[in-house]
């Protein structure tokens, strides 16, 4: 799972281009840092909750075929899913969704021009390591390790609306594990010297364990946890509020809150601590 | 909504539809609140969008987005309406043809202007501060979410409508009216709750103040009350005409 340094041109706004000079930005501080990823916290349970009320529906993931079923057809390499997230992420991007960094898609375009309005955005990143992203390891580890333990079995046909949630799941995903390259730089800014030391001697296992707080993530992992149980619950108008915890055949969650605790233990946070080192090692080009 | 076997669709089934339904609005309204107004994304664009027949940024994202379902095969079921009927490309895939519940005429009826204009003109502004914070395609795209739940929501009428035993339900409307209102503001209490580890596990925390909430619950029971079930009401007297007519 190697994170890879993007520089092919994603969007080509004539903004994106002048903005090689780094303000320092008063408004990245460890605590804003600290905020944004609580405050996706909630995002990500809601549509883990949304994408788990429709089935696997497998054939939304493989490869499309075309013809009359009467003789071999055509094998498209793409399935339903990447052509629909492709498409979107297309949209999207007209619409200027990419424009300000803090967005990396999973697919890259030529899009001349945006229809958005124009709007001033703070570069906070340095140039040179604003584009380090995961999203290769992140899309694999969604639909081939996430989604079998999220979704029940089964084919209900209802392949745009499972996919468009697929395609929320992946944003946030994508956007709270590559917000590892602002967490890095305001990392790198509170200590510039012993960054500066360590990045000039390529030396990744330090700079992975000056990155590391365990007890930071043990928080992380069980406020997470939690509030996939809260948001996860069953309310009625009246009597209590049935949580699903105890029951023991675990078929009340609509969302399991130890698959949402293994996703940020196994992959969220791993994931987010590469894209930090990978940032910090562009840090200085 | 997916008949499990038979043709009949049992107005419980549609029920429990329209409860898992509330939790996904909330949800939506939450995800919306996160971004304050971004008044450029629903202004008139600039020198009449180039020709290209939309007015707003908000209007070209959901008229694509709409192009991009339609052919992936989404406005099959009579729940799912689009906002933009016009041209609408077809499905480029075959779609699993779900069994017909309904009376043809039931994919004629939309009440999609008047929830459109009910949520820019009234809804927004309940649940948005004042700012900008230039994530305008974020922003429209969360509300095309919110656009989309709420239609569903709304047009599922279409469901009730043809259940001959709703007659009787609309004798018990008011006390169904009451509880439907009280449990979307449980649910925007309970979902848009500051969640921290601090709290005891299990201590009942819908006791927190409104204050901390992350959406206003007094505006979700307004929503429902003046919007969503006359709008639903309305789609099931439009749906009875047309059996009928």
């Amino acid at each position: 799972m190697a994170a890879r340094a993007i520089y092919a041109p994603l969007v080509c706004t004539a903004a994106l281009l002048l903005a090689f000079v780094v303000s320092p930005s008063a408004g990245l501080s460890l605590d804003t840092v600290r905020e944004f990823l609580t405050r996706e916290e909630d995002t990500i349970v809601f549509s883990l909750i949304e994408r788990a009320r429709y089935p696997l529906n497998r054939p939304a993931y493989d490869p499309i075929h075309l013809g009359d079923g009467a003789g071999p057809g055509r094998r498209l390499n793409a399935s339903f899913a990447e052509l629909f997230i492709r498409e979107s992420e297309a949209v999207q991007s007209k619409a200027g969704r990419y424009q300000s960094l803090q967005e990396i898609p999973f697919f890259a375009y030529r899009v001349p021009f945006t229809l958005a309005p124009p709007y001033n955005f703070t570069r906070e990143l340095y140039p040179a390591a604003a584009f380090v992203n995961v999203n290769d390891a992140i899309w694999s580890m969604y639909f081939n390790e996430l989604l079998p333990l999220l979704a029940k079995n089964g084919d209900d046909g209802n392949y745009a609306v499972t996919v468009d949630s697929d395609l929320a799941c992946l944003q946030v995903l994508s956007r709270r594990i590559n917000y590892g390259r602002y967490v890095a730089e305001v990392k790198f800014r509170g200590d510039q010297q012993t960054y500066t030391s360590l990045i000039q001697a390529k030396d990744r296992d330090s700079l992975m364990k000056l990155l590391t707080s365990e007890a930071q993530e043990d928080v992380v992992k069980r406020r997470i946890e939690k509030k996939a149980t809260v948001f996860g619950q069953s309310i009625t108008s009246d009597g209590p509020i049935k949580t699903g915890v105890n029951n023991s055949s675990g078929t009340n969650f609509k969302v399991d809150p130890s698959v949402v605790y293994k996703l940020y233990d196994q992959w969220v946070i791993p994931l987010t601590k590469q894209v930090e080192v990978e940032y910090l090692l562009h840090r200085l080009d | 909504m997916d008949a499990a076997g038979g043709e009949q669709l049992s107005l419980a089934a549609v029920r429990d539809a329209l409860v898992r339904l509330e939790d996904s609005v909330v949800f939506a309204l939450i995800e919306r609140a996160r971004h304050p107004r971004n008044a450029p994304a629903y202004a008139p664009a600039a020198g009449g969008g180039g020709g290209a027949g939309w007015r707003s940024l908000v209007e070209f994202f959901v008229r694509e987005a709409e192009a991009l379902n339609a052919k992936a095969g989404h406005y099959q079921k009579p729940e799912d309406v689009p906002f933009f009927p016009q041209d609408l490309p077809s499905p480029l895939f075959p779609t699993k043809s779900s069994p017909k519940v309904l009376h043809p005429s039931a994919s004629l009826v939309t009440v999609n202007d008047a929830i459109w204009k009910m949520y820019f003109d009234g809804l927004l502004p309940l649940f948005t501060v004042d700012g900008d914070d230039g994530s305008y395609a974020e922003t429209v795209a969360l509300d095309f979410a919110c656009l989309q739940v709420l239609s569903r929501r709304i047009h599922i009428g279409k469901y009730v409508a043809e259940d001959s035993n709703s007659l009787m339900d609309l004798l018990t409307f008011k006390a169904v009216e009451e509880k439907v209102k009280k449990r979307v503001e449980k649910k925007a209490r309970t979902f848009g709750q500051n969640v921290t580890l601090e709290d005891s596990a299990g201590k009942q925390q819908s006791t927190a103040g409104d204050s901390e909430c992350k959406l206003d619950p007094t505006v979700l029971s307004k929503l429902y009350d003046q919007w969503v079930m006359p709008l639903t009401k309305d789609v099931e007297v439009e749906y009875l005409l047309r059996r009928l007519g």
